[in-house]
């Protein structure tokens, strides 16, 4: 990577000079080297791949009104020129059918920074990987069981930006994830246990995932899940395992507050949002007891959206979305935050490689409350603890959802009574985090990581952080899976 | 083909081999060496809120590299051709392979083919000036602005390049064009919608100003929803509503979404049609093929080690007949034959069809008489954020979106606001009634599906949003 950033600086030289000179009203450049690795066993079947890409986009305004975007992946000095003109170009045509474009200002940032990385991912051998997926894999085989799955995922991504404002900015960034899947056929279907984690870390994250020994308990609950019963129907209080939190955290809060979608910009894929401008401060979207913030900085954690400087330049920062119940910030780019009477973008651009940056989640991390994870089981009379997810399901403008989970366990009494298999839940977004009374306390609160969101045409997929625990929630519509 | 085409097409086979040359002289050490080289050039005008705020244009290559050592497979990409970095590919490619265990499924490397011939690649949607693209995209913002509207989507094309070549002297090449236009209209927060989505191999073939008139219709009618109870209607489905739908027909995330109708998967029990095959699993009307050379089809004729894609029938007149297959599933099986569908080697997966068609037997009809045929109950025009719930009974959940209208005698009476369902696929193919042509779609990028609109019967609605 130690040439990355003096390829950028070399680069990013001649494309801001040329948009300069053809009076560009903005312009900024990034250069993106990107190197994963990708180890994978399915039953006793290895597979691994290793990719380095390295590329450039250059993003124009021109006029004031007008956006023009260019990648590529040849990156000498006739490439560059050609992409710079291409996106001129673009931003020329966009200007005619475009309004006026008010950035909100970010200082001229010139930093460099690396992510925290205890052992560097590419020094750890493929060996040893493969070691690691084969022992778990290895020790999920049982009677029964179909398939047996582990995968390992690296990244590093050196990114160099600079903009016509002066910034100047250098970040490398090391992602690691694991995911270990088991599968098991009875009389009821197949059924499914499953672990992930990803995060902005190094191989460490490997032996903190302890993945043979999880393997080892995945596969005696899918075992006793093909003989479970069915979840009951009903209304019912639930408690959900942090995992699960965090997707619905990313799902019913993460999208709506991406000001993109609110101003119509995603309307025909992604969809719009019901956290309308005239909502924000005024609406209470949960309880008392939600808290939600977005939060890049490493201060957070190290999740998938954690960074020093987004996309366009802006510094990593935290903001609520939710404080106490009430609704109160959106996700922003530079362009947008002035449209909701904001000063500065909270930093939110993110882009795929080096391909056009969209509104994107960082870190969005319900934040933990007070109560002990043994102490909310036993504070519940009755309900159902439901864990891990499997399928999730809701409308465009993110109201109407429906999650389904891996397993679950009937509360009786305070107590975890029998297994369930195929729970599910579905609700009303206000209405389900207004139904929330307990969150569990830091001692079980996990950064989770998201690693595969689509959003944008062309799709782009983006990791995203989701800090979590497990969390309760009143007199919500349950069912199961046949 | 002109000129100018045949020479670009000379000229990428020529790169190809320039590189398989360069890839061979490194892989020192390797039994056997493979590349996949793929290009792509494409232009997307996205517009949201009636702007044209995020035109994008895009050029990318991918060369990655396959290597075999004592039955061991390394594969390793860059989008990097410097002759320097291509060593660096093939060194990584062989250090994947010495590091990797024996590959139980390791076959040598397939010898050269012939392929049938399919030409998808027009110079139409090349060369189309971005003004004539902008000017529909200008279009349909001004029709919606004159009906107080909003207009979003994009109108994308792309160009794109592959050759897989390997040591026992296979060479396959393909190129092709494709485009899509794809169009919401809306206003009051997203309250009032219209969609109409339009997919292309020749943008001459666009019919740009019906589009917009289509999603401006959709969206004129979709206002003032009412409110309906939730329970079972008998459903029209437009043909382009549902590729989102239509693709966890083929992939389950029971063992994390993975492929469906592959013969490794079937053998191994991964499979929700595992143990199926003479089983009736759909409607007698009901008949899904993989044809990669379907008129409206896309991609390849040959599969991701460049085996020749033959036609399939999966599912013949509602019985599981067939599985998309390869050499590994002949070799591991004794009833199996290859069939094209590999994915890039290694594959731990499993065989996928790419190229699914779904018909029905006998006459079909228009869009329009399915509505006209369908006494009561709905039309949906979009179906959205599809995802699996049980896998055996292949039961989706997912909402309708842009346009749900209840119908009565035939006629469309009345918008309604949007529905979660909840619903057996292989129940819904067993109630289809009627069919109208299929046409061609995709979801998120994905394979290509030549699908039609259906009139369905019992149609399983669990609740309502509030929009």
């Amino acid at each position: 990577m130690s040439d990355t950033k003096g390829i950028g600086e070399e680069l990013a030289k001649l494309s801001l000079g040329i948009a300069a000179k053809e009076n560009a009203t903005y312009s900024d450049f990034r250069l993106v080297h990107t190197r994963n690795e990708h180890v994978s066993v399915v039953n006793d079947n290895p597979s691994s791949e290793e990719s380095d890409n390295l590329g450039v986009g250059v993003r124009v305004l021109y006029g004031g009104t007008g956006w023009g975007f260019a990648d590529t992946d040849e990156t000498d000095h006739d490439s560059i020129r050609e992409a710079t003109l291409k996106a001129l170009s673009l931003a020329k045509g966009a200007s005619k059918a475009g309004s006026k474009v008010s950035l909100a200002r970010e200082p001229a940032h010139v930093e460099n920074w690396d992510s925290p990385v205890e052992k560097d991912p590419f020094s750890a051998s493929t060996e040893d990987k493969y070691d690691v997926l084969r022992e778990a894999t290895v020790r999920m085989k049982e009677k029964d069981v179909v398939a047996r799955r582990g995968e390992l995922f690296f990244s590093t991504i050196g990114k160099y930006f600079a903009n016509s404002e002066g910034s100047r900015i250098y970040q490398n960034l090391t992602h690691s994830g694991t995911l270990i899947i088991v599968a098991a056929k009875g009389p009821n279907g197949m059924q499914r246990r499953s672990a992930q984690q990803y995060m902005l870390s190094g191989y460490e994250l490997v032996d903190q995932m302890r993945l043979p020994e999880e393997a080892v308990e995945l596969t005696k609950d899918v075992l006793a899940l093909t003989s479970a019963g069915k979840c009951p129907e009903g209304k019912s209080d639930i408690i959900l395992s942090g995992d699960q939190v965090a997707l619905q955290v990313h799902e019913s809060c993460g999208h709506p507050i991406e000001l993109d979608r609110v101003l119509g910009y995603e309307a025909n894929f992604a969809g719009r949002s019901f956290l309308t401008p005239d909502k924000l401060g005024n609406l209470q979207y949960g309880s008392e007891h939600v808290n939600i913030v977005m939060d890049s900085t490493l201060e957070h954690g190290q999740g998938l959206g954690t960074f020093r400087y987004d996309d366009e330049g802006v510094m990593a920062q935290r903001k609520y979305a939710v404080r106490n119940g009430k609704f109160s910030g959106y996700l922003m780019s530079r362009e947008t935050a002035p449209r909701v009477g904001e000063t500065r973008s909270n930093g939110c651009m993110r882009a795929d490689g080096y391909k056009l940056p969209i509104i994107r989640m960082t870190n969005v991390s319900l934040d933990p409350g007070d109560w002990d994870y043994d102490e909310l089981i036993e504070d519940t009379k009755d309900g159902i603890l439901m864990v891990t997810n499997y399928g999730w399901s809701i409308d465009q403008k993110r109201y109407n959802f429906q999650f389904n989970c891996e397993k679950g366990y009937v509360i009786h009494n305070g107590s975890l009574g029998e297994m369930v298999r195929g729970p599910a839940y579905s609700g009303i977004t206000p209405e389900f985090w207004n139904s929330c009374d307990a969150v569990c306390n830091r001692d079980s609160w996990v950064l989770w990581g998201t690693p595969n969101c689509g959003k944008g045409q062309p799709m782009q997929v983006m990791g995203t952080g989701h800090g979590a625990s497990p969390t309760r929630f009143r007199n919500v519509k349950v069912f199961g899976a046949s | 083909m002109t000129q100018s085409t045949l020479v670009e097409q000379e000229t990428m086979r020529q790169k190809a081999h320039q590189i398989f040359d360069m890839v061979k002289g490194f892989a020192h050490g390797a039994d056997e060496v493979e590349i996949t080289l793929a290009t792509n050039i494409g232009e997307y005008l996205r517009f949201g809120h009636n702007e044209l705020g995020q035109s994008q244009h895009s050029k990318s290559r991918d060369l990655s590299v396959r290597v075999t050592t004592d039955r061991r497979q390394g594969r390793a990409s860059t989008g990097r051709l410097e002759k320097s970095l291509i060593e660096k590919t093939v060194q990584k490619a062989l250090a994947q392979a010495k590091a990797a265990p024996e590959d139980p499924d390791y076959l040598p490397m397939l010898g050269p083919q012939q392929y049938r011939s399919v030409e998808r690649y027009h110079e139409a949607t090349v060369d189309a000036p971005a003004d004539v693209k902008a000017g529909h995209v200008i279009f349909a913002i001004d029709l919606a602005k004159k009906n107080s509207l909003l207009a979003s989507g994009v109108l994308g094309t792309s160009a794109d390049h592959g050759s897989i070549l390997n040591s026992s002297g296979l060479e396959a090449h393909h190129r092709a064009t494709t485009g899509h236009f794809s169009l919401t209209m809306d206003a009051d927060n997203g309250n009032q919608t219209g969609f109409a989505l339009s997919t292309f191999a020749d943008i001459r073939d666009l019919d740009a100003e019906k589009l917009a008139e289509t999603a401006l219709e959709r969206a004129r009618l979709n206002k003032s929803q009412a409110d309906i109870s939730p329970g079972k209607y008998d459903v029209v489905i437009d043909p382009a509503a549902w590729s989102e739908t239509l693709i966890f027909l083929t992939v389950s995330a029971s063992a994390g979404y993975s492929p469906d109708f592959g013969m490794r998967q079937y053998k191994e029990g991964r499979s929700y049609l595992s143990g199926r095959i003479g089983e009736r699993i759909m409607g007698e009307n009901i008949t899904l093929e993989d044809d990669a050379y379907h008129p409206l089809q896309t991609g390849p004729p040959f599969d991701g080690e460049g085996y020749p894609k033959s036609k399939l029938t999966l599912v013949e007149n509602g019985t599981l007949r067939n599985l998309a297959s390869s050499r590994i599933s002949a070799k591991r099986y004794g009833d199996a034959k290859p069939t094209g569908h590999e994915l890039p080697l290694p594959n731990p997966l499993g065989e996928l069809p790419t190229n699914v068609v779904i018909r029905g037997s006998g006459p079909t009809k228009t869009p329009d008489e399915l509505v006209e045929e369908l006494d009561s109950g709905l039309l949906l025009t979009r179906l959205w954020y599809v995802r699996e719930v049980e896998a055996r009974t292949k039961t989706v959940t997912g909402m309708t979106r842009d346009g749900t209208f209840l119908v009565e005698n035939g006629e469309v009476k009345q918008p309604v606001r949007n529905l979660r369902f909840n619903q057996s696929l292989l129940e819904l193919f067993t109630n289809i009634e009627k069919l109208s042509e299929p046409v061609r779609n995709t979801s998120f990028g994905g394979p290509t599906m030549i699908q039609p609109g259906v009139l369905a019967r019992d149609f399983n609605i669990t609740s309502v949003s509030v929009f």
